[in-house]
């Protein structure tokens, strides 16, 4: 007669050793490992979606005849590339064969110098951006908007071959690039890596309960 | 977390967990990362226990919902398979337990949807009905109906296979 499933069921848990629990003394091991891989994959999606874009404007630029724009546009996101994947070189000297406490640490202190680096670098960065970007449209239609300017007003005056209220904008929206260079740098990365870091922030917090 | 809480508030019930986590799991390996994350997930929810349920039931419907939610990640990370048939190569932890017999049920088990491997699981544990309606949130006349449907199918699953 076959047994019933409940009697296999009772039979079955009747020996301690069917209950054998899985030694919990690594809990975030996976996780820590997880998240680690997931910001250092985004990181490096992120440095090849600007190599790729920095390409893609050049040829534009080039094409539509914005020859210095496109040019130091290109240059100064290659430069950031490369200054990333420099900088990215200091998470191979982490240690991976601590505990997962002492490697999410690690890395966690890598990548919060890693920021404010580039926090610093960020600041010269998004002028050299903004004024990249303006240069480009100047070269593209800078002629008409001097003739526009000069049919309304002859008598204008020029700085470095610019209308000086063309110069003034252009110097003020470079300068307010440099001067919020900081929240536009947060908000660049937590728009990107945001969830990702809370997830951290929060791997971290919970490890340091669980040591306490 | 302290070794006073896993002693006193895990380990007397981590028998509950390993029952759950074997029957969503078919892995050696997995099943660590189901119980881990299932003790790990009593530890930091465990200032929602108001109380208003045992203990043990309370671990119980944790360890359901971390499962699934463990299930329903991997399947959308293309870990796992379809619930209602694994291939043959998933069978890979038939012999988790000494019993030769709870290996080929568990092993039928896990071809049970996720929602009927919670039920069956539950049902063995020789909970009411209520109490599972309450874990699972339905009424006690499905539960019936449904264990009625699970018991059949699980014969139909062992047949021939355990004397």
């Amino acid at each position: 007669m076959e047994k019933s499933i409940e009697r296999i069921w009772k039979e079955g848990f009747l020996k301690q050793d069917a209950m054998v629990a899985p030694k919990v003394n690594d809990l975030y091991n996976q996780k820590s490992d997880h998240i680690i891989d997931k910001i250092i994959r985004m990181g490096k999606i992120n440095l090849y979606a600007i190599a790729i874009g920095s390409l893609v404007v050049l040829t534009i630029a080039l094409m539509v005849g914005s020859y210095m724009g496109g040019t130091l546009l290109f240059l100064v996101l290659n430069s950031l590339v490369w200054a990333a994947v420099q900088n990215s070189k200091g998470l191979q000297r982490i240690d991976k064969g601590g505990s997962s406490y002492e490697y999410i640490n690690s890395f966690n202190n890598w990548l919060q110098s890693y920021i404010r680096k580039f926090r610093r670098i960020y600041r010269v960065v998004y002028p050299l951006i903004f004024f990249a970007f303006l240069l480009g449209f100047w070269e593209y239609g800078g002629a008409d908007i001097t003739r526009e300017l000069l049919e309304s007003n002859p008598d204008m005056t020029f700085i470095l071959g610019v209308p000086k209220l063309v110069f003034i904008i252009g110097l003020l929206i470079v300068g307010l690039a440099a001067l919020f260079s900081g929240p536009l740098y947060r908000f660049d990365v937590w728009s990107v890596y945001g969830p990702v870091l809370r997830k951290l922030k929060e791997i971290l917090t919970d490890m340091e309960e669980l040591r306490s | 977390m302290s070794s006073d809480f896993y002693t006193t508030s895990i380990v007397p019930f981590s028998g509950i967990i390993i029952k759950i986590c074997r029957a969503y799991t078919n892995s050696q390996e997995d099943f660590e990362d189901y119980y881990q994350e299932v003790c790990l997930q009593i530890w930091k929810s465990r200032e929602n226990f108001r109380g208003d349920s045992e203990w043990s039931t309370w671990i119980y419907r944790l360890s359901l919902n971390v499962c699934l939610t463990l299930l329903k990640k991997r399947k959308s990370n293309g870990r796992q398979f379809s619930s209602d048939r694994l291939p043959d190569e998933a069978m890979e932890d038939s012999t988790a337990f000494e019993s030769e017999s709870l290996n080929v049920l568990y092993d039928a088990i896990r071809q049970l949807s996720e929602i009927d491997r919670g039920v069956i699981l539950l049902y063995l544990e020789e909970k009411s009905y209520q109490e599972i309606a309450h874990i699972i949130g339905t009424n006690a006349n499905n539960v019936g109906v449904r264990i009625k449907r699970i018991k059949e199918r699980l014969k139909k699953l062992l047949d021939g296979k355990i004397n």
